[in-house]
């Protein structure tokens, strides 16, 4: 611990400087528009603004941190930057600038209130930023309510009048409820350990898992929470609604940055053997995992809307993150399994948003909802397209060479190598369900005639389309790089 | 660098297609898969036949965390097949001139990267790359029957597709497994085959349960489905018969034989204790695929359908053989697996040839071809009689090997197999009696379509063919005596494989530069 009598130094502010940097800059084009007498800006200024935002965080955060990957604590060490934290924030910054690009080019975001829902795409982005930087319940909690907050506004802003509100609404009071579960939990572990601080939860956690059941109360609580947040079974429910109801460029980001950052937050918070000694918590988290995995894949055969099939199948990715978050959890190599999640993270944030990205692209009105049959005909009119979104699912099948079959071939390897067979037997039955819903999309756009047209003035979702297949198929071939950048920055960080 | 040039450069000429306009694509594709298959003939010459060790090897580490490498060789096991790929592509890239008529620039890039997933599936050396390529070969494959195939193609695909990655995945656990297996025994992770073979792995008889038997019955799965062994053949009829012509021969050509040459490969070697034990369950069913597709085969109405239980029918044989487990099967295995390549190949151009004529496969529609058709009905019978194995063909010598094979290792199912080379004749002969004799039937005898015979192109794409079914019919050592070293050393250490990395110089040379010393 610093000394608390000192103030705030500048070494601590330099670790959040990113943040701050990010924060500050997109709040300019906010107060542009009173000057401007309440008038839009033009929405490339706005975009260029935020875009700034994005990379001085990026840049500050590259130059101070990117190069050693040195734990820095900062505020009574209840913020750490290491190696995961940088790494996971690229992620976030990456996805943040798509989204932004998404919502410029998507009719039912680019209106009236584009520089507020960019400034709150923004902030909800610090909110992961948080989350990612936490080494303290408390710290989550604020990361995890900055981003939601944002985020239930997000949804609700689209132009489409009755999905989103209703999906805003839900998401708003499912996510209190989770919130508040999550507090409550924070509560419980600190009446027990007597702190709200990470490791020393963690060195306290091997003995009270077995012996006070306050504390596990609080656990599960605090797991509820998280669970939550990356829609496990069975708090996935949300996740159809809200995925459907939001714009498209909403949906992208929430089903990647939020997943990602809250994966990671739930990965400090299982760091290293903490509660390897309860069989008990393992198996509640093994079945979860399968059902997860299973449910997600079940629904998404039956869906017809493609943005509900994605986000059943969302959810079925979270399943086998899970499986990379339980080795990490109950195993003995923490540093392969925490690797192999985040990898995971990664290759799963850019094939979901390559993919939202298509949806967005051929999405007419702000009051369509594609259905997978509206892809008729997308082979012949737009070969790269259909091409990229080919890349795409295939990647979220897991066929190789691609990147989604190594994220699935480093998760399902640290699994076995924990002996955690009937984890790794189950992500591959449901890699093979997966596959029939995965290949639909490529079978209406090949093998059906249609007539399926992207609006002229979206250069930029077609973009992001290829460039993430693109990065899908050279990160698979070349993973090894990726790989060890992120085996890295795990090393040690834990 | 050989081994690479002959992998990849289908993936460039994949990208070639795409680039070139409409026009060029054909002529162009067949030049490269010709410029290919050229290249593929330098591998005889540079190979070394007296040994067993793998050869022309390149190893460049691909994920060095975990043990993956970029690691590819040859020897006496997968030469022929990587040169049974070379030879049937250009045959199909002829064959399909007229037969696939739209989207021809996709069709030919789907062609290529399926060569390229094939040839690499020969010849990586590497469990998880060898995954890479199997699975890749699934994803051209399923273009080529959804997009250019029959009325119920996207059924046959999907259910092509998803039974075959079904068993692969439970094969990807095992390789998975084996890697960490190495790990412990080894001190560093690897996929290396070479590595894979070194390890012991425990094993029960009698227990389903333990290590070497999961393991093996994991990867058995995997090929058994590919191969495919009965019952996990239904797909097979479907996707054959929903495919084009081209998608057909490659499939029941070469695609069949990544699931055999998987048994030869991974299966037997490295669980030998495992194989040994469990050999009668794959003879039964391999005897038991050999009967039931004849018998199948026999009232199918369907003269495409037919074949494709045929198919089912004489992969029956390969598996008995590789499941003898003695020289004398398991070199008929390789044999038929060649032959197969070769004869079901032509089976099924020819059968596309006539399908393009009448756009029907119906054979109670056809009878008395032979007048209107004569050199279309040399060629089929021809093709026929190495199918249902008459000496000087191809076909009997494999089959004869195999049955010779199994007698030697079991004497009963070796009877109830040779009952399968009557039945092959039977339903071979019947249908060939019904379209090619008899009466003139409704589609010969219409006098508003007539039949034009075989063009110089047809001929073209099948001489090849019946040059090879003679060829090898003939002079079946030219060809063994390639894989004699490998073969002899499966089966000499069974219990106790290992493989070798030949040094860069092939020995023949070294022996000349050695008597160039001694002078």
């Amino acid at each position: 611990m610093n000394n608390p009598t000192e103030l705030i130094s500048l070494r601590e502010l330099l670790v959040v400087a990113p943040l701050c940097a990010m924060f500050l800059i997109s709040l300019i084009p906010l107060l542009i528009k009173p000057l401007l007498g309440g008038r839009e800006p033009n929405p490339i200024s706005v975009l260029v603004w935020n875009f700034l935002a994005i990379i001085a965080g990026a840049g500050i955060s590259a130059a101070l941190f990117g190069h050693s990957f040195v734990k820095t604590f900062a505020f009574s060490n209840a913020i750490v930057m290491d190696g995961t934290s940088v790494w996971m924030s690229y992620l976030v910054y990456f996805v943040t600038a798509v989204g932004l690009m998404l919502a410029y080019d998507h009719v039912a975001t680019r209106g009236r209130q584009f520089t507020e829902f960019c400034f709150l795409m923004v902030s909800s982005a610090c909110g992961m930023l948080v989350l990612i930087m936490s080494n303290d319940l408390i710290v989550t909690f604020i990361g995890i309510e900055t981003m939601s907050l944002c985020l239930y506004i997000l949804v609700a802003m689209s132009r489409e009048a009755t999905l989103s509100k209703e999906a805003a609404f839900k998401y708003f009071v499912l996510g209190s409820f989770a919130s508040a579960i999550f507090l409550y939990g924070i509560a419980l572990i600190y009446g027990t350990v007597g702190s709200t601080y990470l490791p020393d939860i963690a060195t306290q956690a091997v003995k009270l898992i077995t012996t006070n059941r306050v504390f596990l109360v609080g656990a599960v609580l605090i797991i509820t929470g998280f669970a939550f947040k990356v829609s496990i079974f069975p708090l996935h429910a949300w996740t159809p609604d809200v995925y459907q109801g939001a714009s498209t460029p909403v949906t992208a980001f929430m089903s990647t940055a939020v997943k990602a950052a809250t994966f990671v937050a739930f990965l400090r918070f299982f760091t290293s053997e903490a509660f390897a000694s309860s069989p008990h918590l393992l198996s509640v988290m093994t079945w979860l995992a399968v059902l997860t995995m299973l449910i997600g894949n079940v629904a998404a055969l039956m869906q017809n809307n493609l943005k509900r099939m994605l986000a059943y199948s969302s959810v079925a990715h979270s399943g086998y993150a899970m499986v990379g978050l339980i080795t990490a959890g109950f195993g003995t190599n923490f540093n392969a399994a925490a690797t192999s999640l985040l990898f995971y993270l990664f290759s799963y944030a850019i094939m979901t948003l390559g993919t939202f990205a298509l949806v967005a692209a051929f999405e007419q009105s702000e009051n369509t909802s594609l259905e997978v049959n509206d892809l008729r005909g997308v082979g012949r009119r737009y070969p790269w397209l259909a091409l990229s979104m080919t890349v795409l699912m295939l990647s979220l099948a897991g066929i190789p060479p691609t990147l989604g079959f190594f994220g699935k071939f480093f998760v399902f390897s640290s699994a076995i190598e924990q002996d955690m067979y009937w984890l790794a037997f189950w992500g591959m039955i449901n890699s093979v369900i997966s596959v029939y819903y995965y290949l639909r999309p490529i079978v209406v756009m090949y093998m059906s005639e249609g007539e399926a047209e992207t609006l002229p003035m979206n250069l930029m979702t077609r973009g992001t389309v290829i460039v993430t297949a693109l990065l899908i198929v050279l990160l698979g071939i070349l993973s090894s790089p990726l790989f060890k950048m992120v085996q890295q920055s795990v090393m040690n960080q834990f | 660098m050989l081994l690479s040039v002959i992998t990849l450069l289908p993936l460039a000429f994949a990208l070639v297609m795409l680039l070139l306009p409409e026009k060029a694509i054909r002529p162009v594709a067949l030049l490269l898969a010709v410029v290919e298959f050229a290249l593929s003939l330098l591998l005889l010459s540079s190979f070394d036949k007296g040994s067993p060790a793998i050869q022309l090897v390149e190893q460049i580490p691909w994920v060095p965390e975990m043990g993956i490498s970029y690691f590819l060789g040859l020897d006496g096991l997968s030469l022929w097949l990587v040169l049974l790929t070379t030879f049937l592509t250009p045959i199909v890239v002829l064959g399909s001139w007229t037969a696939i008529d739209n989207r021809i620039k996709g069709f030919h890039a789907a062609l290529f990267i399926l060569q390229t997933s094939m040839i690499g599936s020969f010849l990586a050396m590497d469990a998880v790359l060898f995954y890479v390529f199997f699975e890749l070969s699934l994803v051209p494959m399923y273009f080529m029957v959804g997009i250019w195939g029959g009325q119920r193609r996207i059924y046959a695909t999907v259910k092509f597709f998803i039974y075959t990655m079904a068993g692969s995945l439970m094969m990807l656990l095992a390789i998975i497994y084996l890697m960490f297996a190495c790990r412990d025994t080894f001190g560093h992770m690897s996929a290396s085959l070479l590595d894979f073979y070194r390890l012991k792995i425990p094993f029960v008889a009698g227990e389903f349960l333990n290590p070497q038997t999961l393991l093996f019955f994991a990867f058995s799965l995997a090929f058994a489905i590919k191969v495919p062994m009965f019952p996990f053949h239904t797909w097979l009829p479907d996707a054959h018969v929903e495919a084009p012509t081209p998608g057909s021969v490659i499939l029941a050509g070469v695609m069949l034989k990544m699931g055999s040459y998987g048994f030869l490969r991974f299966v037997i070697p490295m669980f030998s204790e495992a194989a040994g034990y469990y050999a009668w369950i794959f003879i039964f069913l391999g005897v038991v695929g050999i009967i039931y597709g004849a018998l199948v085969a026999m009232v199918q109405p369907d003269i495409k359908k037919l074949v494709a239980y045929s198919s089912v029918s004489h992969m029956g044989y390969v598996m008995i053989g590789l499941f003898a487990l003695n020289t004398y099967g398991v070199t008929g295995s390789l044999y038929q697996m060649l032959n197969h390549g070769v004869s079901t190949g032509a089976l099924f151009l020819l059968v596309g040839m006539i399908y393009e004529r009448t756009h029907s496969r119906e054979i109670s529609r056809y009878g008395g071809l032979a007048k209107a058709l004569p050199i279309f009905t040399i060629l089929f019978v021809i093709v026929t009689m190495s199918s249902i194995a008459v000496p000087m063909t191809n076909g009997f010598i494999g089959e004869f090997m195999i049955l010779m094979g199994t007698f030697e290792a079991s004497r009963p199912f070796a009877i109830a197999a040779v009952t399968g080379v009557v039945l092959g004749a039977v339903y071979m002969l019947w249908m060939v009696k019904r379209v090619f004799f008899g009466p003139a039937g409704e589609l010969v005898k219409d006098e508003h379509h007539p039949l034009h015979d075989l063009s110089a192109r047809e001929i073209a794409v099948m001489a090849p063919l019946i040059v090879l079914i003679f060829w090898m019919g003939l002079q079946p050592n030219f060809f063994l005596d390639y894989s004699k070293a490998s073969l002899d050393h499966f089966v000499k250490n069974r219990d106790n494989y290992r493989l070798v990395i030949s040094p860069a110089v092939p020995s023949s040379v070294e022996h000349v530069a050695l008597r160039g010393e001694q002078k």
